[in-house]
């Protein structure tokens, strides 16, 4: 009997501790002696590779010794479950107080769960001249401004200088007024740097595709958006009209553009297919500094992610011309944003505003490889970039950032997740084998997204 | 006269012991069952993207799936339906299980019966055999998308070089990412095999002996003996398969990145549910979704139930008496 009578308070007691649990005080609320604290969820967009989280915690705890009543947490989630981390914890009402850095993109997704800061700049008199004003646009919505802007990441051209030695070509200019350096040469360049496994580059009749150890060119890490916004389409990186009720992804400069993008994959192969990508990450790098890409369009936040421990030289080029004469080099903008469940918000507004202060952006930008937003560091940041990247041509980063994408490539629309799933399906189609055409394939896109345009202004009228 | 309470009799004790002790389990199923079902029941019937409050909506979650669908039946053309996206998954998730469904079935029941054979080291090869199936399923899945790359995975060249067959893109070919993951599926075959082994081991041996001597050979005892009596292990098996092809998620999403792709050939019925609950931010839409699929299951599991009365034998049941 003693012993059951034990069994059953063991199981009351049980019982008893997971509902303590669950109506447990939240946490996050309180930091160490009792100071407010502001929890900074890292990890929609970049700021989740180990020597950035080191790099964090060095800036949390200068932050939490120079200040008394705020003590930051910087809190990495791995980018494939952070969207679902953040909106488990906005659900559970545990939402952290800053979010980011984080794109135009992530904003848009889900742009109602940001507080609006217009108010905090308005009480504070906060003086916005100093930053770009381009940052500032991209981040402020008819109803919001969504966030102080952080950095801006211009994309251009990396590429293998080992490579192109090895195959005696001359480099790609760094002139942005060099009017020889289109989409043209560099297909060029690309089939001369594309070799299999015994060597012949892909203008060689003894090329073999299904042997490839070397691609001439990538431009794996964007979506559809991204590979088209340079092509010259009067809406740039967007694909609705201006009023958004219209689906223009298959216009002229697009298809044109996917079109060099298929020719690439299916019949020079200077760009690798799924299988290919596939095989390259299975390097466990990625795919410029595996060496098995020798030129590589991407932005800055990869030089603080990717270039480390290089076993060959680098160097950066400007986006090529498109076929219209013009250039166009699609850039992403960064953020912290404030989750409008989220308590505590004037300290995450305070926190908000010293990561992007004049005296403490240069050193947050390094974290995240941005360029600061505020034009008055900008002397500062060169220098550190000039000490960071030694030899790297730095007049590339800012000189692109006179051709940036408008509308952003990640610009919003309506219903953006649906309208981003419709296009990174046709993304998929263009990396595999199948008989659609470009043409083709943006038809069938548009007549999606169409669809999803027309459902969603029938429910606001 | 004060009244005196009447002890509870040893019976009443036991009784109330017995639900003390399952009452940690109750109010988990309470708390965290049942209490969700009901809560995404309603949220079936909103418009809910997790950030602000439900808002009612009728039955216009449940209006989209079916709306077209008979224009949709009449012309073939996908454009009609109000959700073409749902129809997609509901085609991929019966075309894996109408693959999966039986393969495994043959498969694992084939292995059990050379399992159950009295050769030497046979504890050793049960264990092979019943290893992959206790591996976590995002490792498997990332290291069978490796095996099936086309470049340089191992199962090509081997199709290539021994078999002399030109292997598929598999992952990277809509065609062939479905059956990719049967494959893959029928790799952890082993959770299957130990029950049918169980099973095989409890088969009466007087059984055999009794067809021996009526001459039955080899194939005629597996057919009238073995068979006849695996058919409630077979029926287990069938239901659990069943229920597990149709909530079928990690592989699709670690083999395809979440996207369902390519084109979306992988896009499995819970993968969508998926999509639309933390992607799209329509948690009503989902919790529709989810109650479809329960009621789908219901009534799948219903009928094979039912059908088991033609075919599944219990030993020691005498029918129609």
């Amino acid at each position: 009997m003693n012993k059951k009578y034990a069994l059953l308070v063991l199981s009351v007691l049980l019982v008893l501790s997971l509902l303590l649990t669950a109506c447990g005080p939240k946490p996050g609320a309180e930091g160490a002696d009792d100071r407010t604290k502001v929890v900074i969820f890292v990890g929609l967009g970049t700021g989740t590779d180990p020597h950035q989280i080191s790099m964090q915690e060095e800036l949390a705890a200068e932050f939490n010794a120079s200040h008394d009543d705020i003590e930051i947490e910087f809190m990495i989630v791995p980018y494939e479950e952070a969207g679902q981390r953040l909106l488990a914890m906005i659900a559970g009402d545990t939402a952290p107080q800053l979010v980011g850095p984080m794109g135009v993109g992530s904003v848009a997704e889900g742009l109602e769960m940001w507080e609006d800061i217009s108010p905090y700049i308005a009480a504070d008199n906060f003086d916005m001249s100093d930053f770009y004003s381009l940052s500032v646009d991209l981040n402020t919505y008819p109803d919001k401004v969504v966030g102080l802007p952080l950095g801006l990441y211009p994309s251009f051209l990396f590429y293998n200088i080992d490579a192109f030695d090895a195959q005696g070509l001359d480099y790609p200019p760094a002139d942005f007024n060099d009017t020889s350096w289109t989409f043209d040469r560099l297909r060029q360049d690309a089939l001369l740097l594309t070799l299999d496994a015994n060597g012949n580059n892909a203008a060689s009749p003894d090329f073999d595709p299904e042997n490839i150890v070397q691609w001439g060119y990538d431009d794996s890490w964007i979506d559809l958006r991204g590979w088209l916004a340079p092509w010259g389409a009067e809406r740039v990186g967007s694909p609705t009209s201006a009023d958004y009720k219209t689906a223009v992804v298959n216009s002229p400069e697009w298809v044109m553009g996917l079109e060099w993008i298929m020719n690439g994959i299916w019949v020079d192969h200077f760009i690798p297919d799924t299988a290919g990508q596939q095989a390259i990450e299975a390097t466990g790098a990625d795919p410029f500094s595996s060496g098995m890409v020798a030129m590589w369009n991407s932005h800055t936040w990869y030089m603080s992610e990717g270039l480390y421990d290089l076993s060959f030289e680098i160097q950066i080029a400007p986006t090529p011309f498109n076929p219209e004469g013009t250039r166009i080099a699609r850039a992403h903008a960064d953020i912290f944003a404030i989750p409008s469940g989220a308590k505590n918000k004037d300290a995450a507004w305070e926190v908000m505003k010293w990561l992007t202060s004049e005296e403490n952006i240069v050193r947050v930008c390094e974290i995240y490889g941005c360029i600061p937003a505020r034009q008055s560091v900008q002397a500062s940041y060169v220098e550190s970039l000039n000490t960071r990247y030694p030899g790297l041509d730095t007049n590339v980063i800012f000189e692109s950032l006179n051709y940036i994408d408008i509308p952003n490539i990640e610009s919003w629309t309506p219903e953006p997740a649906r309208v981003m799933d419709v296009i990174n399906n046709t993304q998929s189609l263009v990396m595999i084998e199948q008989p659609l055409t470009a043409q083709e394939l943006l038809d069938q896109a548009n007549v999606e997204l169409q669809k999803i345009l027309d459902e969603y202004w029938a429910e606001q009228e | 006269m004060t009244k005196t309470r009447r002890p509870l009799s040893l019976r009443q004790r036991e009784s109330l012991l017995g639900y003390l002790y399952i009452l940690p389990w109750v109010v988990g199923f309470i708390v965290l069952t049942i209490g969700p079902m009901i809560a995404s029941l309603y949220f079936s019937f909103t418009d809910y993207n997790i950030i602000s409050p439900p808002v009612w909506n009728n039955f216009a979650n449940y209006r989209k799936i079916f709306d077209g669908l008979p224009q949709f039946i009449a012309s073939g053309d996908t454009t009609v339906l109000g959700d073409p996206l749902f129809w997609q998954s509901i085609k991929v998730t019966v075309k894996f299980a109408a693959l999966s469904l039986p393969l495994g079935l043959v498969f694992s029941f084939f292995i059990a019966v050379l399992l159950n054979q009295k050769i030497r080291g046979v504890n050793i090869w049960r264990t092979i055999y019943f290893l992959p199936s206790v591996l976590a399923g995002v490792a498997v899945t990332l290291l069978w998308v490796r095996i099936f790359n086309p470049r340089v995975g191992i199962l090509n060249p081997f199709l290539e070089n021994v078999l002399g067959i030109e292997g598929p893109g598999w992952f990277t070919d809509p065609n062939w990412a479905v059956p990719g993951l049967v494959i893959m599926g029928l790799w952890s075959a082993g959770g299957s095999m130990i029950i049918y082994l169980a099973g095989l081991q409890g088969v009466p041996t007087d059984l055999y002996d009794a067809a021996k001597v009526d001459g039955a050979g080899v194939v005629q005892r597996f057919l009238h003996v073995t068979l006849p009596q695996m058919t409630p292990v077979i029926f287990y098996n069938l239901v659990l398969g069943m229920i597990g092809s149709f909530q079928y998620f990690t592989e699709a999403y670690v083999a395809s990145g979440g996207s369902g792709g390519p084109a979306r050939a992988t896009l499995f019925y819970n993968l969508y549910l998926y999509q639309n609950a933390f992607k799209f931010f329509e948690m009503g839409y989902a919790s529709t979704m989810a109650w479809i699929l329960f009621i789908v299951i219901l009534i799948l599991t219903a009928l094979v139930f039912r059908s088991s009365e033609l075919w599944v034998f219990y030993e020691g049941e005498l029918k129609g008496r």
